[in-house]
């Protein structure tokens, strides 16, 4: 099952449900998108109850104002056996507040469970500020579960090169933001809505 | 497998050679907390009225505080009123003469109180017993330099105006409820003052000792370097085994001024409890250093294998601009224990860096968990902060946990954090095994390599001891 949430000004409530039960060999993907403009709060609460399950969660958050963005994602491992994936990348500028809170949970008998979880940020402005909480509860041994979150900034060398060959810094930058959040958009299969997506970086 | 498996398992509990008790002669305050109680202890310190304004102050604010429930520990419900808030050995009858009982105690325990003996290792220790601290060494020779190394009454005597300038002045008695009966009820501690521009020529150390029955502990020690000065800290601690829990609420304050460099290392080995359980310290320990000036260093290493509960944050605010700070850690729980640590690393300052190395391993039924915060305040320009949180499973009954949050609200500096988490593998002991080395040194050998990066952190003398105490406290924990 495959569920995109993409939401925007026009469109600014989260329109998926917050609770997911996953059975053996079942998976689940879910993309969420939110663009520049929206104030919006995502709960996610995924329970994993079979073997041999996979569970994929790319989410994007855009911001450029004064948006307050808040995404926490329950990922519960409750039997083993079975994968979870978390992508989630933000670009946060203006004054905007945005959070993260991810937390994996691997149940005592839930052995050979793989849990994957990244959280990075680009903070573009002196006024905006970036939270992150991501968060591994394990209580079985044999499983392979890993974090990362990160809070950076554009890549100044990056920028160099790409402007001593004749690219605006506006350009530069634009390509550094579609490059870094490529991963999430690409799971998108509709070509006008990953368009919109990265066109939206240049209001940032 | 299945038959090293059997081998390990038929290995017994651990073995704590630190839990004998010393036969000595103890005066007691009576039990319970109360202002009394207080007036009691700042009387038989004879303490200047400030100071027991500052503990009648900081009781007044613990009695409206409540335990903070937000760590991931299962903590038993513990009766302030029935704890020993003082207890020292009876002094001895000459003016700087230690009873030769406590000598034997502390040789016993690898600390020499007597200077001839000491000429093995570049070490100066602080000796604190219960309440009281019985013997500082090396004090002629550092003072020559200008040290001051003493036991924090004596500092309050000879030295108040340091003291009152930077007690509480890093954390504040309000910090937390545990901060707060420190505050209260402290007894003794380390002090240790490096002026300007003195290396300090030798590792100073305090080691703390549990011994009577009924008490807690609760030390107060304070560092202050100087701009431009060097020291290197350590700090030791064990107690007897008993079936009782008692309580060790320390805080310690370090005030690292320009330029100045602090290296403090830990190593906890306070008693665990039985392998029920049964039994243990419960260590609550609040431990902050500021950067002040700029360019300012302080380091924090620790080794963790001890207590039955540990709740401990080593932090550092970054204050001062180009300053850095480091956090090594080693947390081991075996058994029954739990123990929920890790650091603050508040930045300020501009260019301010910190690095963040936790290694957790957990085993039998216990629960290890590192908790951080990383915060970039608006003026940490060009901050940077990384941190690598590894835990490691021995067995499926135990739990490993990592709670890190990042606040960053400046675009030019940059967090980083990763966390893993990991059991050792069949394939790593077979292949021990195959070489002849046996299931228990195989787990030893891998354990040590996977926290070699903060065990060669450690000052030599306390890394000897680090390595052969993670093979202690993980004896018997396959099976």
């Amino acid at each position: 099952m495959k569920k995109v949430s993409i939401i925007s000004p026009s469109c600014p409530a989260f329109s998926l449900p917050a609770e997911y039960a996953v059975g053996a060999g079942e998976e689940l993907s879910l993309v969420i998108v939110v663009l520049p403009g929206v104030s919006v709060d995502i709960p996610l609460d995924i329970t994993i109850e079979g073997e041999g399950a996979s569970v994929n969660v790319d989410a994007l958050y855009l911001c450029s104002g004064s948006e307050k963005v808040s995404l926490k994602v329950n990922m519960n491992h409750v039997s083993g056996g079975s994968v979870s994936n978390q992508l989630i990348r933000g670009v946060v500028g203006g004054n905007a507040r945005t959070d993260f809170f991810g937390l994996i949970k691997v149940a005592p008998d839930a052995q050979k469970t793989e849990a994957y979880q990244s959280n990075y940020n680009l903070l573009l402005s002196e006024e905006a500020k970036v939270e992150t909480r991501p968060q591994l509860e394990i209580y079985a041994d044999d499983v392979k579960c890993s974090h990362g979150a990160a809070v950076g900034k554009l890549d100044e060398e990056e920028q160099f090169y790409m402007r001593s060959r004749g690219i605006t810094l506006k350009e530069a930058r634009a390509l550094q933001m579609i490059s870094f959040v490529s991963p999430v958009v690409e799971k998108i299969e509709d070509e006008a809505t990953r368009t919109l997506v990265y066109n939206s970086l240049r209001t940032i | 497998m299945e038959e090293s498996k059997d081998i390990i398992s038929s290995v017994t509990s651990n073995e704590y050679k630190e839990g004998f008790v010393t036969a000595i002669e103890q005066e007691f305050i009576p039990k319970g907390l109360n202002e009394d109680i207080i007036r009691l202890i700042s009387a038989k310190k004879g303490e200047p009225e400030w100071l027991l304004d500052f503990r009648l102050g900081a009781f007044r604010r613990w009695q409206k505080m409540s335990v903070p429930k937000w760590a991931h520990l299962d903590i038993p419900e513990i009766d302030y009123q029935d704890i020993i808030y003082y207890a020292a050995p009876k002094a001895p009858k000459g003016e700087g003469e230690i009873d030769p009982e406590l000598e034997k105690t502390f040789d016993k325990l690898g600390i020499p109180l007597s200077e001839r003996q000491a000429l093995a290792g570049n070490v100066a220790f602080d000796a604190v017993f219960d309440s009281v601290s019985v013997k500082t060494t090396f004090r002629k020779a550092l003072s020559e330099k200008g040290i001051i190394f003493c036991s924090f009454s004596e500092a309050v005597r000879d030295y108040p105006e340091l003291v009152r300038k930077h007690l509480a002045s890093v954390v504040p008695v309000g910090d937390n409820f545990y901060s707060a009966l420190n505050s209260a009820v402290f007894s003794d501690g380390s002090f240790c003052y490096i002026p300007k521009g003195v290396r300090c020529p030798m590792e100073l150390s305090s080691y703390f000792r549990i011994n009577a029955s009924g008490t807690g502990q609760f030390e107060r020690p304070l560092i202050i370097a100087d701009e431009g000065s060097y020291v290197s800290y350590m700090e030791g601690c064990t107690a007897p085994m008993r079936d009782e829990n008692q309580l060790h609420a320390a805080v310690v304050e370090i005030v690292v001024e320009k330029d100045a460099e602090v290296k403090y290392s830990t190593v906890q080995n306070w008693y665990p409890g039985d392998a029920s359980g049964k039994g243990g310290i419960y260590n609550f320990v609040t431990k902050r250093g500021i950067c002040k000036g700029s360019g300012s260093h302080l380091s924090w290493t620790q080794v963790e294998t001890g207590s039955a509960i540990t709740w401990k944050y080593p932090s550092t605010i970054l204050k001062g601009d180009n300053s850095s700070s480091e956090f090594y850690s080693v947390a081991v729980t075996n058994n029954y224990q739990q123990a929920d640590t890790g650091t603050k690393m508040i930045h300020i300052g501009r260019n301010t860096k910190s690095r963040i190395v936790s290694k957790g391993i957990s085993a039998g039924h216990s629960q290890n968990s590192y908790r951080g915060l990383v915060k970039m305040m608006p003026g940490a320009s060009g901050a940077r902060n990384f941190s690598q949180c590894d835990s490691l499973l021995i067995g499926d009954k135990c739990g490993a946990h990592t709670f890190p949050v990042i606040e960053n609200a400046n675009p030019s500096a940059v967090v980083e954090h990763e966390a893993t988490t990991s059991k050792i593998s069949d394939e790593q002991l077979f292949y021990c095994n195959q070489r002849g080395i046996g299931p228990e040194a195989a787990v030893a050998l891998i354990v040590n390599g996977y926290a070699r990066d903060v065990l060669s952190k450690l000052p030599m003398e306390f890394a000897v001891e680090a390595k052969k105490l993670l093979a202690v406290s993980l004896e018997g924990s396959i099976g």
